[in-house]
């Protein structure tokens, strides 16, 4: 008979210790990633996790606003590294962007060919510059 | 009237020489002195063309960078991974990022023609960044270098709608100077650029660890053991990705290289410990993990906090034992 309550309390103990918030299998929680060794000194302290954060949420809107939608402002965001986020943070609108742009006016038209043909610039694909 | 004639005499000259003379150190240097293992004539034939649409130049040329590392995406994939309207072109910074989404390493390389030529020469098309006009008046463009000709000083290029636009070395310098010298490469994983830098190469592979998928990160962190076999990053590095996959044996080897290699290093002891700890290998794991915290320095917080996750799983893991022992007696 008390064996029989000793296995009983000692299954129900065994129910509840694994039901207890404690994780059983260790979660990555304390596995240092891969970033932390290049930059040794930039271990993430929870103040620089929020600036992150921050700034990749500001990012994120500035990318909306140069008229990307949310999922995939969300996944480019989420594809810059933290160094990456903090060169681009409040800067979206000044870097520079290729995509040559060419809204000319005909005097620079004039100076551009001039250089093309010269070999200092190379702006009309008609031009072939002189040696 | 003699003095005028003779003052436009000098714009004219000095408008023209300070156009004209403008310095193409690199060229210069690369012809005077051409490296003994630089082939002299290079063409990559088989990297694809895609003329681009306006304002296009980052996408098409990315595309072309991918697909000739056997890549298969389409430039309008790409063109919403690294194209901002508002902006009508594409930044630097996501031509890296947009590449890593796509699983390859992306290799920012040092402002040295020779380097782009070295790398062409090694089979590889680079990305380039030209500003076609002025510094005053920048005409912003993406362009891919596929080869180059020393003996003729002309380098070759697919830019924009043309396939293969073949311009003098030195006008291409003025261009890619004013774009600041700014070149990348395309690599798949496994593979080295040409003209790899230890500190730069495991930058893009942390980079490429934390959104490609794990088995490609394995592949570009072995490469890059193969050439640097005590680099800590890679080590740890190469850990991290097995602990990520599940296989903790492994994590636990490569995490043991690190720790034998860099004796000093706190995070290759701690996650030496986590992943001793994941194989119920309490003891051992306390053992690492107190070196850690005896090291000290950026990472001991993280180290405390794993040994007392080893010692809770410990108290717990003997509690469960002795509950089992007791509810299968008799």
């Amino acid at each position: 008979m008390n064996a029989k309550i000793m296995r009983m309390t000692s299954r129900m103990l065994m129910v509840s210790i694994l039901s207890l918030g404690l994780p059983f299998h260790a979660a990555n929680a304390a596995i240092i990633g891969t970033d932390k060794v290049a930059v040794a000194a930039q271990i993430h302290t929870e103040r620089e996790r929020i600036r992150s954060f921050l700034e990749r949420a500001e990012v994120r809107q500035q990318m909306q606003a140069q008229g990307i939608d949310a999922n995939s402002a969300d996944a480019r965001v989420n594809a810059l590294t933290d160094q990456e986020v903090q060169q681009v943070a409040g800067k979206l609108d000044k870097l520079t962007a290729g995509g040559d742009v060419l809204g000319i006016i005909f005097t620079i038209f004039i100076v551009l060919l001039f250089t093309d043909i010269l070999g200092v610039t190379k702006v009309f694909p008609f031009t072939r510059s002189i040696r | 009237m003699i003095n005028y004639q003779r003052a436009r005499t000098i714009v004219g000259v000095l408008l023209l020489s300070g156009l004209y003379g403008c310095a193409t150190p690199q060229t210069q240097s690369l012809l005077a002195k051409p490296n003994q293992n630089l082939a002299s004539r290079v063409e990559l034939l088989d990297v694809p063309f895609y003329a681009q649409e306006l304002h296009q130049c980052g996408p098409a040329s990315l595309a072309m960078a991918l697909n000739a590392a056997a890549g298969q995406v389409t430039m309008d994939a790409l063109s919403e991974q690294v194209y901002l309207p508002g902006r009508e072109g594409s930044l630097q910074i996501e031509m890296l990022s947009a590449t890593r989404r796509n699983g390859y390493v992306a290799y920012l390389l040092a402002p040295q023609l020779s380097d782009v030529l070295a790398e062409v020469a090694a089979g590889r098309p680079v990305v380039v960044l030209e500003n076609l006009a002025f510094n005053w008046y920048p005409v912003w463009h993406y362009a891919v270098v596929v080869g180059y000709d020393l003996a003729r000083q002309e380098i070759i290029l697919r830019s924009g709608l043309e396939a293969r636009q073949v311009l003098p070395l030195k006008t291409f310098e003025h261009l890619w100077a004013r774009g600041g010298y700014w070149a990348m490469l395309v690599v798949l994983a496994g593979q080295l650029p040409a003209t790899a830098n230890e500190a730069d190469y495991m930058t893009a592979v942390v980079a490429l660890e934390k959104v490609s998928n794990l088995s490609r990160a394995e592949a570009a962190y072995r490469a890059g053991l193969q050439r640097w076999e005590n680099n800590l990053t890679a080590w740890i590095g190469l850990g991290n990705v097995r602990y990520a996959q599940g296989d903790m044996q492994a994590a636990e080897q490569s995490f043991r290289q690190a720790s034998i290699r860099h004796p000093d290093s706190a995070i290759a002891y701690n996650n030496l410990a986590q992943a001793l700890l994941e194989q119920q290998r309490y003891a051992e794991a306390l053992v690492a993990v107190e070196h850690a915290i005896s090291l000290g320095g950026d990472a001991q917080a993280a180290a405390f906090a794993t040994q007392a996750q080893i010692k809770n799983l410990r108290a717990k893991d003997s509690l469960v034992k002795a509950c089992c022992a007791i509810s299968t007696r008799d």
